[in-house]
């Protein structure tokens, strides 16, 4: 498989990141399968940040170590990025006259064959007395010419951004045209060849996981949706606002997260379907209210968007460092669901899971997810919108079964799988008090033993009905793998990519990928973790938080880790050469960080 | 008042305030003609949350300090069932009083009663927000060396849009409150001045009985803001009680939604799997 990777680098604010959507939208529409991957810092002007793109014409997930263009806008990049190129490749540039001052430097273009190029976009600018902000397109012009790209698609992505000012379009027009004619100048027979195009890209979508994930909260039927700004969950927060107007959902942006959380709560009490999103910190303060849920069997959906912590932590990097959190989070023992997605697929198709076991068990669920998924662009097929039913488990509607409730029917100690009847303030019903407190089948107090035991025995039983009910974890690979690799959330994109490579596709190696974390199903992980010579897991904590999860429902403890806690996530070459060290001696690893894909 | 009955004996101190709330808030219920079954009553913790359970009606006890973002996100998702949050002065003032400013400036539809007896009450009287100085608390053996909050100084900087003050020993009045608070278009503050025999020796059922005059007997007009204000923070001779101010030209947080105008559902009536296809143009 052919992949291609370009890193388009500059001071946040600059413009790396409309340079980089528009690329990922020109390339996906001529047939190719884009994954977009940010790096930038917590500040707002400034700074040092990259939008990367790796491309290819087969299925791609993950980002390279190693590209073949950088495009800088400032001349921080010109050093900082020159070792991100593959022997051969691109550096495009605007900063006139530039020369390397480290020797060293000079000496990696020589011997690298790195071609520098310089785009003269002040000049250009000038001459068509256009503003900095045309800037972008130029530079993106200059991208298509030497990705050997036709002008005309670039016409098409700015008709759709300024097609109603005739002004700006004509001058965008122009932009393109001078892009493409300068790299006729400055880089003369300088194009990097793509693959063969795949025409079944061009209906898919290109989104980022946040996208996805608002998109899965409306497909689930949320109406309320109450967040407090915290990377990286605000971008799903500022989506599902900007949809409001089309989707009629409440949204409140809360005074704090544990307003959101009790707003949730409240919502959903009420008998819509409500979501919350946080991340780090912001779900600290949540956990007295998930406990809440937990005692009064209120159904509640979280989501955690995880960063790398303690404390404020790496704000603007990804991690998988609060699973052990999520799962033992809130005091007292309480059933819960914990889940995770991993990509645009999941954060859509999830979303009605979600909220469905949340209704269907009565508990809180939590929906991991980091900046990784958050935050990159995924190639995805359109939306599977006739799968997801509506579940809301033994919620009570009925008229007639209405009236027959009596209070006590709420917290029926006597439900086999400790899930009682469930119904709404305003059903024509006997009403009860959702408690907080330890209570009695009607929700009044009651501090005695028995009730104690017999309360909170009923709730825990909901943990083995929910076992039951969860599926199995995702498996691809062989029957029996020689090698089994285990892993959870956003580390599914890289993983699959890497068993996809030459390098893998001969090997017997398998992957079990959890999308439902807690409670833990083991049958399928004990089965081939048994056979398989070696059991890998890769996560991105320092831990190994799945692995020790696994342990403690399986009592397996034979496992290898590859970990990753550096508020990056794993690069394709990187697992690749991480996976072949971890199997050594099993087998003679090739160079683990190998150039080239 | 049969409809709103419970099995559950009260386990309040004699003497305590709550009594009062309790009854003058069932009645308020019935003389609106609202059953059971058409209200959620949400309450904090604290002494007054022990009402939670001797009383009819949908009810949700929550977590202490936290009971107006409840049951703001449950008047969000159904402003067709009145929601009337209970708290206490403790959690409102201390921990919890971050929600209430933002639920002044939201304006969410719903009340909230606020149990005011100057004292945390169920761990045994310590001194609150409110608590008077130089009054001997559980954990403040000198008094408190903090000031004294003015509550309804800093209530009405908050531009509220109905603001009431009762006293637990007034049933009558009291009932009359609730009823126009439960009836007004966004959120009701309820400040209900009651004794706590147990802890709070300065205000007590005497002095309050005392102090409390009502505002109405004396041709207080509840549209005058600046009036209700100066008529509330004023505690020094009289304490005025009634309903000091109410407008109703507000909207309330609901109303001013752009895009719930013209929607005649609620979010609750709203629940359904949505094809998202119309919106996905965009990402192709």
């Amino acid at each position: 498989m052919t992949r291609l990777a370009i890193k388009i680098v500059g001071a946040q604010g600059q413009g790396v990141n409309s340079v980089g959507e528009m690329c990922a939208k020109g390339l996906k529409r001529s047939g190719y399968c884009v994954f977009g991957y940010r790096e930038y810092m917590s500040l707002i002007k400034g700074g040092h940040s990259s939008y990367q793109l790796d491309i290819s014409a087969e299925d791609v997930r993950s980002s390279a170590v190693y590209v073949d263009i950088v495009v800088t806008f400032n001349h921080h990049g010109l050093e900082k990025n020159l070792r991100d190129l593959k022997q051969g490749g691109i550096l495009l540039h605007q900063t006139p006259q530039w020369k390397f001052k480290n020797p060293d430097d000079q000496a990696f273009v020589t011997e690298q064959g790195i071609r520098v190029i310089e785009l003269p976009t002040d000049a250009i600018l000038q001459k068509l007395k256009a503003k900095p902000i045309l800037g972008n397109v130029l530079i993106t012009a200059a991208v298509w010419s030497l990705l050997g790209q036709p002008e005309e698609q670039l016409h098409e992505l700015v008709r759709e951004q300024f097609g109603h000012k005739k002004d700006l379009l004509d001058l965008n027009f122009a932009c393109i045209a001078e892009g493409f004619a300068a790299c006729k100048v400055i880089a003369p027979g300088i194009t990097l060849s793509l693959p063969k195009s795949d025409p079944k890209w061009k209906d898919h979508l290109l989104l980022t996981g946040s996208q996805a994930m608002g998109l899965g909260i409306i497909h689930a039927g949320c109406r309320l949706y109450a967040g407090y700004p915290m990377t990286p969950s605000s971008p799903l927060l500022t989506f599902i606002a900007d949809m409001q107007n089309k989707t009629g959902m409440v949204v409140k942006q809360a005074e704090d997260e544990i307003t959101a959380a009790q707003m949730m709560v409240g919502a959903m009490h009420m008998g819509t379907r409500a979501v919350t999103a946080t991340s780090g910190g912001g779900f600290d303060l949540m956990t007295e209210t998930l406990s809440l849920t937990g005692v009064a069997e209120i159904p509640a959906v979280f989501i955690l968007a995880q960063r790398p912590g303690p404390g404020t932590g790496l704000p603007t990097w990804t991690a998988q460092g609060d699973l052990l959190l999520v799962v033992g989070s809130g005091h007292g023992e309480f059933p819960r669901l914990v889940m995770a997605v991993s990509e645009a697929r999941d954060c859509y198709d999830l979303l009605p899971e979600a909220f469905n076991y949340a209704e269907e068990f009565q508990i809180p669920v939590i929906v991991l997810t980091d900046k990784q998924t958050a935050e990159a662009l995924f190639t995805q097929p359109a939306f599977d919108q006739a799968s997801a039913k509506l579940k809301r488990g033994r919620l009570v509607t009925d008229p007639k079964e209405l009236a027959q409730l009596q209070s006590a029917d709420r917290y029926d100690p006597a439900a086999s799988d400790g899930v009682s009847k469930r119904w709404l303030p305003g059903s024509a019903a006997a009403t009860y008090c959702a408690q907080g407190y330890e209570h009695t089948p009607d929700g009044s107090f009651d501090e005695t033993s028995e009730n104690a035991q017999a309360q909170m025995a009923k709730r825990l039983k909901k943990m083995e009905a929910l076992k039951a009910a969860l599926p199995e974890p995702l498996y691809t690979g062989p029957k029996n793998p020689e090698i089994l690799i285990v892993s959870w959330g956003s580390n599914r994109g890289v993983i699959l990519d890497v068993l996809e490579s030459d390098q893998c596709k001969k090997r017997s190696i398998g992957y079990l990928h959890y999308q439902y974390l807690w409670p833990l199903k083991t049958e399928v992980f004990e089965m081939l973790s048994r056979t398989a010579r070696r059991t890998i897991f890769v996560e991105c904590n320092h831990g190994g938080q799945l692995s020790s999860l696994l342990k403690l429902a399986s009592g397996r403890d034979v496992t290898q880790k590859i970990l990753k806690f550096d508020g990056r996530p794993f690069f394709y070459e990187e697992l690749r050469g991480r996976i072949f060290e971890a199997l050594s001696p099993l087998t003679p690893a090739p160079s683990p960080r190998g150039r080239g894909a | 008042m049969h409809d709103y009955a419970s099995v559950n004996p009260c386990t309040w101190c004699d003497g305590c305030g709550d009594y009062g709330i309790w009854t003058a808030a069932r009645r308020a219920l019935v003389e609106l003609q609202i059953a059971p079954w058409q209200v959620l009553l949400c309450y904090d913790v604290g002494c007054h949350g022990n009402m939670s359970d001797k009383i009819g009606g949908y009810r949700f006890h929550g977590l202490h300090g936290r009971v107006i973002p409840l049951a703001a996100g449950a008047a969000l998702a159904n402003p067709t069932i009145p929601v009337i949050a209970f708290g206490g002065d403790g959690a409102s003032f201390s921990e919890g009083v971050g929600h209430l400013v933002h639920a002044v400036r939201s304006n969410y539809r719903m009340t909230f009663i606020l149990h005011n007896n100057a004292n945390y009450g169920l761990t045994t009287g310590q001194a609150s927000a409110l608590t008077w100085q130089d009054q001997k608390m559980n954990t403040s053996p000198n008094g408190i060396p903090e000031t004294t909050l003015n509550s309804m100084d800093f209530v009405f900087s908050l531009k509220p849009t109905f603001v009431a003050r009762g006293f637990g020993g007034d049933i009558a009045q009291m009932t009359k409150i609730f009823t126009a608070a439960i009836r007004h278009r966004g959120f009701a503050y309820v400040d209900m001045l009651q004794a706590c025999p147990s802890y709070n020796k300065f205000a007590t059922h005497e002095w309050l009985l005392e102090h409390c005059y009502d505002v109405h007997a004396e041709g207080h007009d509840p549209k005058d803001f600046e009036k209700a204000r100066s008529l509330a923070v004023d505690t020094s001779q009289r304490v005025a009680t009634g309903i000091l101010y109410q407008t109703e030209d507000v909207p309330a947080f609901h109303e001013r939604l752009k895009p719930r105008q013209g929607v005649t559902t609620t979010p609750v009536e709203e629940v359904k799997i949505v094809d998202t296809t119309q919106w996905l143009k965009t990402y192709m």
